[in-house]
């Protein structure tokens, strides 16, 4: 019993590492396309098989880059705290893929697709750690060690640009744990479980995805897993202008490339959890129906789709991600921390009050509205984002209007900013 | 040798004067005896543990002990403050993991998001804006080791003897004792597949007042800190202004 359980769980382990570390090497290449075709450029399209001349679209060119960060000189600078040095990038990575263990990537293979002499008896849920009933808070814990790799990185390189660079991330990651939280508590409020398998087979059930009921929870926990992520606009660490490289300014060779993946990995996650938590998963109207939302008595057929199906998801959003980056340009610190304290806090609050009101009156409210209930609460939830930004924009209007700050506050206080 | 009255009260003995050896006194002599003496009373004190059942069961849990311990002990050791808080961070890991093994699952997310994640890391914060290497060598000194360190080791002793039953067991226990399986209430309460539902329901039925005074609580300090911040501005603001007028 304890055997075949262990070699699935490693079995899992290794597809996911493996799958992982490619998809983080193949996205770097994506990014440079997509950069590429925003700048109207041709980007990288000459590597391809070692020791021939087939050019195959550039896809060698990762495989040359991890060459060439393992390959490069291992330089430690004689200023460095060594210890910590090399324990800050090794516990950002273990973090980055440690979060895996509870997100699932399909939702389960049927038992009859494997040969009779396996003696596989129950449909193997796709996920390395199944059953782990605190599965979203383990993300936000594991997530929250991810600062000790910014700190720690800025702290040990004993490089004034470096250490501001770990401290103005590691500020900003705290900062932005909090939107995340929230935006993840009016999902489980309104699901009522902390397992991500959960919270997609209900949103399979009704058939309607958590962005569609709650759009204003989706748009907080998008802006701040943005932010968690570190990606364009939210890219502080690395303001190349001010703080050179930011926390790793100092490191080279596979210590750096340990950070790099570990941001690709973050983008991974964010992307997994936008997809799991918000849109719905491995469902889809029409192509993942049967064999019921828990995956017990799917078809072989089914089972791909929804792999398939929330593989597509991921990508998407990863795309999103990538366009972003050469869509905005960067916030300066002090809109990045108002946006976070001032905009995405009071916004997740008034999402989980009114996930909150819903789930005790909702039913009552539908009835007597005469509406179907889904159907009310995305009415609802789409009021309570055009009113949330309503208020927003009308506290500070510098969010949505580009002019000067003095031509958009009042004459008495322009007066008084001039004083301060 | 097989008393494991003998064997207790040599661990916690042998822990104290390891545990001041090691203690930064200010002089690094006797440190190395230091960590083998507090090693053997690990290794005696850990001799006395109940046998788990299997091998595995007992291995995972003999790694994870250990690693709670060592850098527990690594913690009040080490001189430099930013390496004491990353050891406490692998102490807060071990723990977590402790109770993972132990079927408390939300304990365990639970310690890590709290403590590695917001406490810890607003130690470090606090800790790398301060210079270690700027600081007064009475700075860098524990204070009173001996007397802490021999107060935390007969803390230890006295537990592990409630612990491990020395108090009322026969005393010629002459075979390693096994481990009792999990308590009725145990299954019942912590190894529930509906985990935190289970305890969601515990701690917002039975004990909902307590948990509300807490959240009234954190509130309050919470507000007390907008405040505090709001008055120090105030009152900068309040000076600019005689300032102005003086001028």
């Amino acid at each position: 019993m304890l055997l075949p359980l262990t070699l699935e769980a490693l079995l899992k382990i290794a597809l996911l590492i493996a799958g992982l570390m490619t998809a983080a090497a193949y996205f770097v290449l994506l990014e440079r396309w997509i950069a590429a075709w925003v700048q109207d450029r041709l980007g990288p399209n000459r590597v391809g098989v070692p020791l021939t001349k087939i050019r195959l679209f550039g896809l060698g060119q990762p495989i040359a880059d991890g060459v060439k960060f393992l390959f490069k000189a291992e330089f430690t600078p004689g200023h460095v705290d060594k210890f910590i040095y090399f324990l800050a990038p090794m516990s950002i990575f273990a973090a980055a893929i440690l979060v895996f263990a509870v997100i699932p990537f399909g939702s389960a293979l049927p038992p009859n697709i494997f040969p009779a002499s396996w003696g596989v008896g129950e449909p193997i849920q796709l996920v390395a750690a199944p059953g782990i009933d605190v599965g979203m808070i383990y993300v936000f814990a594991v997530g929250s060690i991810a600062v000790y790799g910014v700190v720690l990185g800025g702290w040990a390189s004993n490089n004034k640009y470096s250490f501001l660079g770990g401290l103005r991330s590691g500020a900003q990651l705290i900062s932005y744990e909090l939107p995340l939280g929230l935006g993840i508590l009016g999902v489980v409020l309104a699901s009522g479980s902390l397992r991500l398998e959960t919270i997609i087979s209900q949103q399979a059930q009704s058939g309607a995805w958590n962005c569609f009921l709650q759009p204003l929870g989706f748009l907080v926990f998008a802006v701040a897993s943005f932010a968690e992520a570190g990606r364009l606009p939210f890219d502080l660490p690395e303001a190349e202008q001010e703080l050179v490289g930011g926390y790793h300014t100092e490191y080279s060779g596979i210590k750096l490339m340990m950070y790099l993946v570990a941001e690709f990995l973050h983008m991974i996650t964010a992307s997994f959890l936008i997809a799991i938590l918000f849109l719905g998963g491995w469902h889809f109207w029409g192509l993942t129906d049967g064999g019921g939302p828990d995956g017990n008595t799917v078809t072989w057929v089914v089972a791909v789709l929804r792999i398939i199906v929330l593989l597509a998801k991921v990508m998407a959003m990863i795309l999103f991600f990538m366009v972003v980056r050469w869509s905005w340009p960067r916030f300066r610190y002090d809109q990045l921390m108002d946006i976070g304290w001032k905009v995405m806090i009071p916004w997740g609050l008034a999402n989980l009050i009114a996930v909150a009101v819903w789930v005790e009156y909702g039913d009552r409210i539908a009835h007597s509205l005469g509406l179907p209930p889904l159907l009310c609460m995305g009415l609802c939830g789409f009021v309570i984002l055009l009113l949330g930004w309503y208020v927003a924009t009308k506290a500070d209007p510098t969010l949505n209007d580009n002019r000067p700050r003095r031509r958009l506050i009042s004459p008495d206080r322009h007066v008084e900013k001039i004083e301060v | 040798m097989h008393d494991p009255h003998i064997i207790l009260i040599l661990t916690t003995l042998l822990g104290a004067v390891g545990l001041w050896l090691m203690l930064p006194r200010g002089t690094h002599r006797g440190r190395s005896v230091g960590i083998i003496l507090t090693a053997v009373a690990l290794g005696a004190g850990a001799s006395q543990l109940p046998y788990l059942g299997d091998w595995l069961t007992e291995s995972i849990f003999g790694v994870l002990a250990a690693v709670t311990v060592v850098s527990a002990a690594a913690t009040i050791a080490f001189r430099n403050p930013v390496y004491c808080a990353i050891w406490f961070g692998l102490t807060l890991l071990g723990t977590a993991g402790l109770f993972l093994f132990a079927g408390a699952q939300f304990l365990a997310v639970a310690t890590i998001v709290v403590y590695a994640g917001a406490i810890l890391v607003t130690f470090l914060f606090v800790l790398m804006l301060a210079q270690p290497e700027g600081k007064a060598a009475y700075d860098r000194v524990s204070w009173e080791a001996l007397l802490s360190a021999v107060l935390g080791m007969v803390f230890v002793g006295v537990l592990s003897m409630a612990i491990v039953g020395v108090f009322t067991a026969p005393r010629e226990a002459k075979e390693r004792p096994v481990a009792p399986p999990a308590a009725k209430e145990l299954a019942e309460n912590v190894l529930v597949p509906q985990h935190v539902a289970a305890l969601g329901t515990e701690l917002f039925g039975k004990h909902l007042i307590a948990v509300e005074v807490a959240g009234a609580l954190l509130l309050a300090a919470l507000v007390g800190a907008a405040v505090i911040v709001a008055q120090g501005k105030m009152e900068e603001k309040n000076e600019r202004n005689a300032q102005q007028k003086r001028d």
